[in-house]
């Protein structure tokens, strides 16, 4: 029964009020359609071409434009956005705040990212820091951490965790070419530190709404840190067994909080470590095979467990 | 010829409706219980994350069995053999995968899907080993027509989609020429997507968007060239291999292509036809120096942004002035939980990449970091001028 008949039908039947089924008969023919997703990505992909032009522009004529031109045009932008965030933006509050219009959020990412530049281009010109560039990325952090919770703002959090990501050694996007030890160190370091802020934060009510932000990057973070001990073959049983454990939290808050992102990484980053530890001493094709063909089946029959006990819903 | 009713994708369409009626309360939980149980079907579900982990591991089985038992059994056996063999496989997949939906009701469960790609697979690997040189052109078209058996069968829109790609290959055993390759590509999928427009079939509105994109890209020279990655920023794309008539031609079509697609999609109301109108137009503009033999400016990509942040805010302007915020049955109004959701994901996920990705490559500061000295500047922030 197409979707106009059962909202019909649940008219007849006194389930849907006689406005509630104006509305969704009309929301189901698309009348009105929103553009809202189309608008906010068009503005996104704005922002970032802007910026990478910018950033280009400023790369390449550094020398022809003059510090001078450069950095006025940057502080410009910067000022325009402060500008426009701090005289639109809503009251503060703990909870969620709705953007006051659409180009808000996109005019503070801006401002972030233009910041970012312009900070690179100064300490790159002027030296303030002799050099100290971990103190600007641990600044930087710090003001779009202030910003994203001023502002409500998850482009900003994010750009706040990266950074402060790259501040204690990595770039998130990059982790796999970074496997030694000092790297796996300040990775799990980095992704228990933003693990138990965010849970702090969702404690004491303070923008909760950002908790998963936080908790998804933190356990992608770790389980990358703990693999690359595991495929380290120094003390890798240690490594395995860290991974085993977080595995274990993961998929247990997963099935508890019914995020199965958690329970799908448990799975995957799991399977990866056990089956390097088991095979990487295994010479023979036929016992590889055999391997992946039993454990492959062993797990597809824990997930379809998993699937039709807590993850039916789509 | 669907392995699932239409009543059955009717309750599953009308059940993740009551979800975003709820998520928005248009709905109230009262209500949402009340009707949820008039949506039940007998097809068995699971979530994305469990979906992609299922297929991967299904993946893993189907490709491991198939190894193992090659290896057993056929090593050293002759390619008839093989690929007799990855025929055999090919059947006994697909057979599976039949099996699964009939006997379990699997409904973008992973399992059912891993197993009809791993058919494909096998097929294509099959047909290449048995054949004899010369008569590998065959295997485009097999490949094809089975991708579309599935689409159709099954409804997965990465079917048709591998259909595509296998119909890109179909051209290259007939020996003509890069033009007409070109050509063929582009006239079969307007074949295509004039069937599927006509058909009074079921929403394909992932497939037409994905065939005016295929038409566009077979069109665009300056995308469907495999010299794309080596000539696109060394400077004016190589002219040799086609007629100027037939560049020139090409070159209107990418502008006359995406105002049509965009009408299109307006006049349907079909979110993904619209954005690939978007989409098309915004590689028309990207696209248009290279084809002109015009030099790349540092500045294109901030006249890019600031003409798609125009575009953005004057329509949404456009939209709000209008009675109710609504025109022409369009509003800028968020009407939807799941767009929420996605820019949730999307700015989050993206958030973190592409800062990054778009920004100078960055050099240390300091020979010597001490504790930090992240090599990249977070959010887009580098040392490298």
């Amino acid at each position: 029964m197409a979707i106009l008949a059962r909202l019909e039908q649940w008219k007849e039947q006194g389930v849907l009020s006689p406005d509630q089924h104006t509305l969704l008969s009309s929301l189901s023919r698309r009348e009105p359609f929103s553009v809202f997703l189309e608008l906010n990505l068009l503005l996104y992909a704005g922002i970032l071409a802007f910026v990478a032009g910018l950033g280009w522009t400023v790369t390449t004529f550094s020398q022809q434009l003059g510090d001078v031109i450069i950095v006025t045009v940057l502080s410009a932008i910067l000022a325009a956005c402060v500008w426009y965030t701090f005289t639109r933006a809503a009251p503060w509050s703990a909870k969620e705040v709705p953007s006051p219009n659409l180009l808000f959020d996109y005019v503070l990412y801006l401002g972030a990212l233009v910041w970012s530049v312009e900070l690179a281009y100064l300490e790159s010109r002027f030296h303030l820091l002799s050099g100290q560039w971990d103190l600007y990325l641990l600044a930087t952090a710090a003001l779009y951490f202030v910003l994203a919770y001023r502002f409500d703002n998850r482009f900003v959090l994010s750009l706040a965790l990266s950074s402060l990501a790259a501040w204690f050694g990595l770039t998130i996007s990059h982790i796999p070419s970074h496997q030694d030890a000092t790297y796996r160190q300040y990775a799990i370091v980095y992704s228990l530190f933003i693990a138990a802020a965010g849970a702090i934060t969702r404690r004491r009510d303070l923008k909760p709404h950002f908790f998963g932000t936080y908790l998804n990057i933190a356990a992608n973070v770790l389980f990358w840190a703990l693999l690359s001990g595991v495929f380290d073959r120094q003390n890798s049983t240690l490594w395995l067994v860290a991974l085993l454990l977080a595995c274990a939290a993961s998929l247990a808050w997963g099935l508890v909080r019914r995020q199965f992102a958690f329970v799908a990484y448990a799975a995957v980053y799991g399977y990866i470590g056990i089956s390097f530890v088991l095979l990487r001493n295994m010479n023979s094709g036929t016992a590889v095979l055999s391997y992946f063909v039993v454990t492959g089946a062993a797990m597809l029959i824990a997930l379809v467990v998993i699937a039709r006990r807590f993850g039916k819903e789509a | 010829m669907r392995a699932y009713s239409a009543a059955a994708e009717d309750s599953i369409d009308a059940r993740n409706l009551l979800k975003d009626w709820l998520a928005e309360s248009f709905i109230t939980p009262a209500q949402y219980a009340r009707l949820e149980p008039d949506t039940a079907c007998d097809l068995r579900r699971t979530n994305i994350f469990l979906r992609i982990v299922l297929l991967l591991f299904t993946l893993i089985i189907v490709g491991a069995a198939a190894g193992l038992f090659f290896v057993v059994f056929l090593d050293r056996s002759s390619s008839q053999s093989t690929g007799i063999f990855l025929l055999i496989c090919a059947a006994v997949s697909y057979a599976a995968a039949e099996f699964a939906v009939a006997q379990f009701r699997l409904y973008r469960y992973g399992i059912e899907e891993a197993l009809v790609v791993a058919s494909v697979a096998f097929l294509c690997g099959g047909m290449l080993s048995v054949l004899s040189s010369g008569m590998e052109l065959l295997v485009p078209p097999a490949c094809a027509i089975a991708s579309l058996w599935i689409w159709h069968r099954f409804g997965l829109s990465y079917a048709f989609l591998a259909a595509m790609i296998f119909v890109v290959w179909l051209p290259d055993g007939w020996n003509v020429s890069h033009s007409a390759q070109h050509v063929v590509v582009a006239v079969l999928y307007a074949l295509a997507l004039i069937a599927i427009v006509a058909a009074p079939s079921r929403d394909h509105s992932i497939v037409e968007a994905l065939l005016w994109l295929g038409i566009y890209v077979a069109i665009n020279l300056q995308l469907s060239s495999v010299d794309l990655l080596e000539h696109w920023w060394r400077g004016p794309f190589s002219t040799a291999d086609f007629s100027a008539t037939f560049y020139w031609t090409t070159w209107i079509l990418t502008w006359l292509l995406p105002p049509a697609i965009l009408l299109r999609g307006v006049r349907e109301k079909d979110r993904l036809v619209i954005a690939t109108g978007t989409i098309t137009a915004i590689l028309t503009l990207i696209t248009n120096k290279p084809y002109l033999g015009w030099p790349r400016h540092t500045w294109d990509p901030m006249l890019l942004g600031a003409l798609l942040i125009a575009t953005a805010l004057l329509l949404r302007r456009w939209l709000a002035s209008a009675p109710n915020g609504i025109r022409h049955g369009f509003t800028a109004q968020r009407l939807s939980a799941k767009d929420k959701h996605w820019m949730s994901i999307g700015s989050t996920a993206i958030g973190l990449v592409a800062p990054q990705a778009i920004t100078p490559t960055p050099q240390p500061a300091s020979p010597n970091p001490h504790f930090g000295g992240g090599d990249s500047g977070g959010a887009g922030a580098s040392s490298d001028f």
